[in-house]
């Protein structure tokens, strides 16, 4: 759990981060947005205190971080950044295994977990063990720089834009892998983003942020449809708001069961977004789409009525 | 994949070795070379009026000697504290001498290693002490620049990683910073070695015997046969040192 109790940082005149509350629960991914020098990273690396706030406390488990030695707070922390920061002299795997070594675990023991960490995140060991950084692709790199923060297993990690320089697919890519790497490992993670989709897919909870201040949080459908201000509405898509929602729900959570109609002609999975079934019914001009599952099989049925129904039940 | 990388590394001793060919090359002619007394003949052929054509004051080994220990003593004093004051200032707590320092080590370099000499000698008087001090502080300046430029050259995300990963400022030193730097600083000793090699010839001005004997006594007496046989062992010299470096520096 992280808590910050009206946190403030000053540079020189300037007031970055200006009397920010915010609680973080553990196991919960906690998404800062906001636009561009508005304090997101700053209060990203006050917790780990790559930055020393001038007002206010941060907790961790009930415990100030200034009551931790700064060294062994940074090695309980994981930290992830858009540039990936990998020394370029070191091979993937020892660019992984770097903190269980500053932990001074046993040779054989980094070894395991290296390899535990890279087949985790889809990077053969036999392929990329001894490659060095300069030789991966960025989506590649950007998975070493997250394995290196998961590698001492720590509760919190903290990731300033960690996809922010990657192409769309492999942004996507990632994206889905943190979700299924967080349903298994129930991480406390401090995400920031630029990418609307990418906060509101991600996020148990969004935290606005503006001018060094909090403007408003909650869950994505909750500010979608609450917007506390014109700015957060805008940050949110202004007008595109009900895709951004339709968007974050599934198929499955508004499909009938089949009915005694014929099949429709056209299909979509029940996995895929409510944002996609209306895509496929504007493309191909139609109202109605068959629902399968993984093997493509029929197991229900969507109409437009029911795509849109679904706010006012 | 894993057998290629295995290869690779069983023959890398032999290979290794034959890197070394040209500098281990330079050397040995270095060292047939010192033994020139040999070649009185030849050096007849350019000075047939002189008594002497082969310069007998010392031998060429003990001169050779004297000139290595005197660049040697010198670069190794300009390592430590070059690499040391480069590294001093670029931590928190030096951060404020930074400007002085660079600034200092751009202006040495284009003073004269003659003048240093010159200021020196007054200063220690005559014999070896001088020319070391001399070539200390002429060959300070390369280390010092390229410390400075090597850390200084750094991604900032690296720094940035290491210090949230959880290092401390030693682990940072040692582990990356030094590392990434070493190319730029070992070009940095490099330049220092080599010009100091030449420069260390000024000593025999000042008294201090190494391989500049031959060169100032001949010309002293207009005797080109001298000039010629420490002319010759100063460029061997440095050819072997430089092309040792250059070793170094290609394998990272
Ligand atoms: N080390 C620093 N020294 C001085 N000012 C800083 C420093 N770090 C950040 N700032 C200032 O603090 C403000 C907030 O910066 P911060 O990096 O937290 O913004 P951000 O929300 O992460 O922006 P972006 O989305 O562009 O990354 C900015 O105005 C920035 O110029
Ligand atoms: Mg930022």
């Amino acid at each position: 759990m992280i808590e910050l109790f009206d946190v403030t940082k000053r540079f020189g005149d300037e007031t970055a981060v200006d009397g920010i509350t915010l609680r973080i629960e553990k196991g919960e991914l906690c998404v800062l947005v906001g636009t561009s020098g508005c304090g997101k990273s700053t209060t990203l690396r006050m917790v780990n205190r790559l930055i020393e706030h001038d007002g206010g406390e941060i907790h961790l488990d009930g415990q100030p971080v200034r009551s931790f030695d700064e060294v062994t707070l940074r090695r309980r922390i994981g930290y992830v950044i858009q540039s990936t920061g990998l020394f370029p002299h070191w091979t993937v795997a020892r660019n992984i295994g770097l903190v269980p070594r500053l932990l001074k675990w046993p040779r054989a023991r980094v070894r395991e977990r290296v390899e535990e960490l890279m087949r985790l995140l889809g990077l053969p060991v036999a392929e990329f063990a001894d490659k060095y950084p300069r030789q991966l692709s960025g989506g590649q790199a950007q998975r070493v720089g997250v394995a290196r923060a998961l590698a001492a297993d720590p509760d919190i990690l903290l990731m300033d834009e960690p996809f922010g320089a990657l192409d769309p697919i492999t942004r996507e890519t990632l994206q889905h892998e943190l979700r299924e790497l967080q349903a298994r490992l129930h991480k406390t993670i401090v995400f920031v983003t630029h990418d609307m989709d990418e906060a509101l897919s991600l996020a148990d909870r969004l935290v606005v942020m503006h001018q060094g201040r909090i403007v408003q949080q909650g869950g994505p459908i909750e500010l979608l449809h609450d917007p506390a201000n014109a700015f957060v509405e805008s940050l949110l898509g202004g007008m595109d708001r009900g895709l951004k929602e339709a968007a974050l729900i599934k198929v499955g959570e508004r499909m009938l069961p089949l009915g005694p109609r014929l099949l429709a002609s056209e299909r979509i999975a029940y996995g895929a977004s409510l944002s996609q079934a209306l895509s496929v019914m504007l493309w191909h001009q139609v109202d109605r789409l068959t629902v399968v599952d993984e093997e493509d099989i029929p197991i229900g049925e969507l109409s437009l009525r029911r795509l849109l129904g679904a706010r006012a039940s | 994949m894993k057998s290629t990388a295995l290869d690779a590394r069983r023959i890398t001793p032999l290979a290794r070795a034959r890197r070394w060919l040209t500098p281990l090359a330079w050397l040995a002619l270095l060292l047939l070379s010192a033994g020139m007394g040999q070649l009185e003949w030849l050096f007849r052929l350019i000075e047939p009026d002189v008594r002497a054509v082969v310069y007998r004051r010392s031998g060429f080994f003990a001169l050779l000697g004297q000139h290595i220990l005197v660049v040697g003593v010198a670069s190794l004093l300009a390592v430590v504290l070059g690499v040391g004051a480069a590294i001093a200032v670029t931590r928190p707590a030096g951060r404020d001498f930074l400007p002085l320092v660079s600034q200092l080590a751009s202006i040495g370099q284009t003073f004269p290693p003659v003048a240093v000499l010159a200021l020196a000698v007054p200063v220690l008087g005559f014999g070896t002490l001088p020319i070391i001090v001399a070539l200390l502080l002429y060959g300070l300046l390369p280390i010092v620049r390229n410390t400075l430029a090597g850390i200084g050259s750094i991604p900032a995300e690296v720094h940035e990683a290491a210090r949230g990963m959880g290092m401390t400022a030693g682990q940072v030193l040692r582990q990356v910073e030094l590392p990434l730097a070493a190319p730029v600083i070992l070009a940095g000793i490099r330049t220092s070695v080599t010009i100091n090699i030449a420069t260390a010839a000024l000593g025999a001005t000042v008294g201090a015997s190494n391989l500049g004997d031959p060169i100032i006594t001949g010309i002293v007496n207009g005797n080109t046969a001298y000039i010629v046989q420490g002319a010759v062992l100063i460029g061997l010299l440095a050819l072997a040192v430089d092309s040792g470096f250059e070793r170094l520096l290609r394998r990272g």
